[in-house]
């Protein structure tokens, strides 16, 4: 910074970069700040726990804490698994150029800019009513794990992608098989681009509104199978500030606790993104 | 790496033993959930103004019928009246009069929603007639002295386009939004009650809910009663209201067994109650 300010042309360009991050900072900041100052009053152990009373002005977040976990879940048990086999397809048995793996990807591409209230439809018809499931958090789950796929897959396999071929020469020279080769060298490479894509598709499905309302519902009641009607925590927000004239305040302490929770996983992920390469490292 | 597995499979049977608590929804061959008559799940779908309200009189309908569930989804009033019709729903929310092509419906309005010009507190005018409202917002009237008010510039504060109140209003007063002359311009209810609260000369509509609730908990403002209301509304709130829309549930077949338990409870007296809690008002019949 200090050489660019020596240098007068510089100066401009340098005052207008460091500019755009101060708005950036601050607006989150002022978004930050606003929410705990108008959400933090109300937040107690009861919030947390007792259900909401008189449609959500009075009242905790229990039963919709709960359900929107078991969103959450449900979307990552389906996405993980189906996610990681598409991205080691792609990144191990298909090659930039080829027709098939072109394919998948410009569809996954698609995927990932169709709007969410898209998947809501989709979700609605064909987990709601073809399958049968109704307003259920399963339906909910299943709609996330599609919305969250194409993102958990592309920076999947960009992790995997990002491994130099040299460690599966080696890997073959040494004479390892594929499957060991995938598990010993391959996988732990790839832990950041998949954690990173988790991070990314819980973020996008924990804060969804648009693809929840239509498939997981709106019944606050605490669910007691995956097949009962849960309202996410988003739609409590989405309810509470735009349907209930003095929904205000407990508007703001459940986006506090949305905030909240969505920096706990991004830490925890990293933590452990952390922790596990270490530990690889150490046994290489 | 063997613990993740372990913790990964136990999560996987707790997860199934939870899926294995409750049996699918019977289903016919076509695919839609069959809607029996008497079903142990009573599903409504509608209208998101009426959504909060049904919630709530379900919960004290649960309390009342063991081993029902009620069930409240959202998604318009044109969803639950698609909903009704095709059976996905026991009862649709519709937060609007229903239109004639509608007719093979029965409708049961449980409550009204409205909407009440405001003014600041301080302000000395106690009522208007429409006509007065109607030359506000069209410019002719621009001081509260020709009202028998201070001498003081009236400060018309208008809705921003889109929003279904102000297209309720000017349906009312029988005026395009382009003929409106106003000095601010505002999105939803609470920001419109911020604006009057804090100007003595402003007036503002907003939805007849919020403004009984903010004027109850002491903010700065008041509802005003209009002389020419619509006379269809029979409600104890009436001088209140400027517009106001039926909360209806509507069924396809005449209620019976649950359903129309249902439909009783929610317009019976010990609701009136809850429906102010809500905001709404009480139909009284």
């Amino acid at each position: 910074m200090y050489s660019a300010l020596v240098n007068k042309k510089e100066w401009f360009s340098t005052l207008v970069v460091w500019m755009a991050a101060a708005l950036v900072t601050a607006a989150f900041l002022w978004l930050l700040g606003d929410i705990i100052r108008y959400g933090f009053g109300q937040l107690s152990w009861q919030f947390l726990t007792t259900p909401p009373r008189n449609a959500g002005r009075e009242g905790g977040i229990g039963p919709i804490l709960v359900s929107t976990g078991l969103i959450l879940f449900v979307c990552l048990v389906v996405a993980i698994p189906i996610g990681l086999g598409t991205a080691i397809l792609l990144a191990e048995f298909t090659t930039e150029e080829k027709n098939f793996g072109r394919l998948i990807r410009r569809s996954l591409d698609v995927l990932a800019g169709v709007p969410s209230i898209v998947f809501g439809l989709f979700g609605s018809a064909f987990f709601c009513n073809i399958l049968g499931f109704g307003f259920s958090i399963l339906s909910g789950g299943l709609t996330l794990a599609c919305m969250v796929l194409p993102i958990l897959i592309r920076s999947t396999e960009v992790g995997l992608r990002s491994v130099p071929s040299d460690y599966r020469l080696s890997a073959a020279a040494l004479g390892l098989s594929p499957i060991a080769t995938l598990r010993q060298i391959l996988l732990p490479a790839a832990i950041p681009g998949l954690l990173v894509g988790l991070i990314l598709g819980s973020g996008r499905a924990i804060a969804e509104t648009a693809a929840l309302i239509f498939t997981s519902g709106y019944v606050d009641r605490m669910p007691t199978s995956f097949l009962d009607s849960g309202r996410a925590l988003s739609i409590h927000i989405f309810d509470l500030s735009m349907n209930i004239p003095g929904g205000n305040k407990t508007a703001y302490s459940s986006a506090l606790v949305l905030m909240v929770l969505i920096l706990l996983m991004n830490g925890i992920t990293s933590w452990l993104a952390m922790r596990w390469q270490q530990a690889r490292i150490s046994l290489v | 790496m063997k613990w993740i597995l372990v913790a990964l499979l136990s999560v996987v049977a707790f997860g199934g033993l939870f899926f294995s608590a409750r049996p699918f929804k019977a289903m016919d061959t076509t695919g839609t959930p069959k809607v029996s008559h008497i079903p142990a799940q009573l599903l409504l779908t509608g209208s998101s103004t009426v959504a909060p309200l049904a919630a709530e009189i379900g919960k004290k309908f649960e309390k009342e019928h063991p081993g029902i569930r009620v069930d409240v989804q959202t998604g318009g009033s044109s969803r639950g009246i698609a909903d009704t019709r095709r059976g996905l729903s026991d009862i649709g929310m519709v937060s609007r009069p229903l239109h004639e092509d509608e007719a093979d419906l029965f409708a049961f309005t449980i409550a009204q929603d409205g909407i009440s010009m405001i003014l600041h507190k301080d302000n000395p005018i106690e009522r208007l007639s429409r006509t007065d409202v109607g030359n506000i917002y069209t410019g002719r009237l621009t001081n509260w002295k020709a009202l028998g008010g201070r001498d003081a510039p009236i400060i018309v504060v208008n809705k921003a386009e889109g929003r279904s109140t102000l297209e309720l209003f000017t349906a009312f007063l029988k005026i395009s939004n382009r003929d409106i002359q106003a000095d601010v311009v505002i999105g939803d209810n609470a920001q419109g009650i911020k604006t009057v609260a804090g100007n003595v000369n402003a007036i503002g509509y907003v939805s007849v809910g919020a403004a009984k609730y903010e004027a109850a908990v002491g903010i700065r403002i008041k509802p005003i009663p209009i002389s020419e209301t619509v006379t269809t509304i029979k409600t104890s709130h009436q001088q209140n209201f400027l517009l106001a829309r039926p909360l209806n549930l509507v069924t396809k077949i005449p209620p019976e067994g649950m359903v129309s338990a249902f439909i009783d409870f929610a317009r019976s007296s010990r609701m009136i109650p809850i429906i102010e809690e809500q905001q709404f008002v009480p139909v009284t019949k």
